[in-house]
């Protein structure tokens, strides 16, 4: 916005500006309402008893009900299970989808051979092999995480191979001209290329990193906030429940946050070409 | 001068799942040392598959290909450039013209980074050294890609169609550099274009092909006056007569084959 302060220019773009500004305040303003016009709704139609506040809870009763979490310190302990669970699915399933995903660009064959396999699996809902993952690795966090990663590995490895496929033929051509091996064109353009496209599976993958944790918490856990919210549930307290989703929604938007800080440093990755 | 690209009898036929595909036929020409010569033929006839041959990235069905006094093609002393600039937009410009030297790390590397510098300075290129690629304009993209090809010291630069991505105005003035920069750096320079007049005016020697099969239908010595492309366009008594016999040529052929 540097430029506004240069004194000289017309009328018709001090305008311009006025309006780009006014637009923008529009959507903030609108943004904001939504929120506090929900959350009050929600509270005075509870205040009032027009809805019953145990089936639906109340904003005033989800801050109290955190409040006391926080004052007991189950909240920090909870918090932190999900947080782990989550991140070390992450992290396996992002490293290991990458790199299957570049066998499989290294390898023409093997990557139609599998194709068929990888398909049937990224269609298989992952839940279902909920009693498997226990069976095999034991109840807990380790089933969880398994959990996790199977449900953000294979659409990684999906977009990641897709994405080095789409590399331009005239670039490959450009270092074949140049004499370059496998190995230097996958490392001096193909990774590269395709960081944009990195960034959008990790983007992918926060979102389906949660639900594998909280879907491997409702299967089987003891602590972690799925396991409030399933606990919550079962004795009534829909108020732990709201805080546990708040809670979750405040972790998931922070991960997706820290992603598109990234974004911004790779958005200059592939100009217009 | 001796020939520093001859081909002899050059057969080619392209594979495909259910087609075998005659591209070209008995393809005889030479090109001689310092020569800039160009290919037009109808489109789809194989320019660009001549090109892949003497880069090697493709191999001859039958005929014999010498480079440099020698049959087995020594690529590293062939320089490709392309129709589109394939800049790498994640590198700088400096970054973009070194690739060459990261991928092949020659034993003269310092020798070629000077003379990396050296081009770029030139060719008023040295301020946008650490510039990403996007800030620059169509033509200054294309001499990039030039001095890319440039650095690893080729003793022939493949060209195809590098200009067609360009606007006409910018065209006209990148072909005038281009024609210069080869000139100075006294480089062989084998031309592909569909542009009848920027072959007559850039080339030293234009081989016209004939539709697929491609075969040589004649081999066309310009000898136009004027020191740059954009002169020898103003030297009216040679230049139409000239347009005129390789437009003939050329529209002979797509009528044959429609």
């Amino acid at each position: 916005m540097k430029k506004n302060k240069q004194p000289n220019f017309s009328k018709a773009h001090r305008d311009y500006v006025k309006k780009l500004k006014k637009d923008k305040f529009f959507i903030i303003f609108f943004r904001i309402f939504i929120l506090v016009a929900f959350l009050g709704l929600w509270e005075l139609l509870t205040y009032f008893k027009v809805v019953d506040p145990f089936f639906i809870s109340s904003p005033s009763r989800i801050v109290l009900q955190i409040v006391e979490l926080c004052k007991n310190g189950t909240l920090l302990t909870h918090t932190w299970v999900t947080l782990y669970e989550t991140l070390i699915g992450f992290t396996i399933a992002t490293v290991i989808g990458y790199v299957v995903a570049i066998a499989l660009w290294c390898n023409e064959k093997l990557r139609k051979i599998l194709e068929p396999y990888i398909v049937v699996l990224n269609s298989l809902p992952k839940i279902a092999l909920g009693p498997i993952i226990i069976l095999w690795v034991g109840a807990g966090t380790s089933a969880i995480v398994v959990m996790c990663v199977l449900i953000c590995v294979i659409i990684t490895t999906m977009s990641m191979m897709s994405a080095f496929l789409s590399v331009e033929e005239g670039k490959i051509l450009l270092l074949k001209s140049m004499h370059a091996n496998k190995f230097q064109i996958l490392f001096k353009l193909v990774l590269p290329n395709s960081m944009p496209e990195f960034i959008s599976v990790l983007k992918i993958n926060v979102g389906m990193s949660w639900v594998g944790s909280i879907m491997g918490e409702y299967l089987t856990s003891k602590a972690g906030l799925g396991y409030l919210i399933v606990y919550g549930g079962q004795i009534f307290r829909i108020d732990l429940v709201m805080a546990s989703t708040i809670i979750l929604c405040i972790l998931a938007f922070g991960m997706y946050y820290i992603v598109s800080l990234l974004e911004k440093k790779f958005s200059s990755f592939r100009g217009k070409s | 001068m001796k020939n520093l690209l001859i081909y002899k009898d050059v057969n080619f036929f392209y594979q495909t799942k259910n087609d075998e595909i005659f591209a070209l036929k008995k393809i005889n020409f030479e090109i001689e040392e310092e020569c800039f010569a160009s290919l037009v033929g109808p489109s789809g006839c194989g320019k660009t598959t001549i090109l892949s041959l003497t880069a090697g990235l493709l191999k001859p069905t039958s005929g014999k290909i010498i480079f440099d006094e020698s049959e087995q093609i020594d690529t590293k002393k062939i320089g490709y450039m392309f129709q589109k600039d394939h800049l790498f937009e994640w590198r700088s410009v400096w970054k973009n013209i070194t690739l060459g030297l990261e991928i092949q790390k020659p034993t003269d590397r310092e020798k070629k980074i000077a003379l990396a510098e050296e081009l770029l300075k030139k060719y008023d290129l040295f301020s946008f050294k650490d510039k990403k690629p996007r800030s620059l304009s169509g033509g200054m993209r294309q001499r990039v890609a030039l001095i890319r090809t440039l650095v690893l010291e080729p003793k022939l630069l493949l060209l195809d169609e590098p200009f067609s991505a360009l606007d006409y105005q910018t065209r006209l003035s990148v072909c005038d550099d281009v024609h210069e920069i080869i000139k100075k750096e006294k480089k062989t320079a084998l031309l592909v274009t569909h542009d009848i007049a920027e072959s007559l005016t850039m080339s030293d020697k234009i081989i016209v092909l004939s539709s697929r099969p491609a075969t040589v239908k004649e081999e066309i010595v310009p000898n136009l006056c004027g020191k740059t492309p954009f002169e020898k366009r103003e030297d009216n008594a040679s230049f139409s007569p000239l347009f005129e016999k390789i437009w003939r040529l050329l529209s002979n052929e797509e009528k044959q084959t429609t």
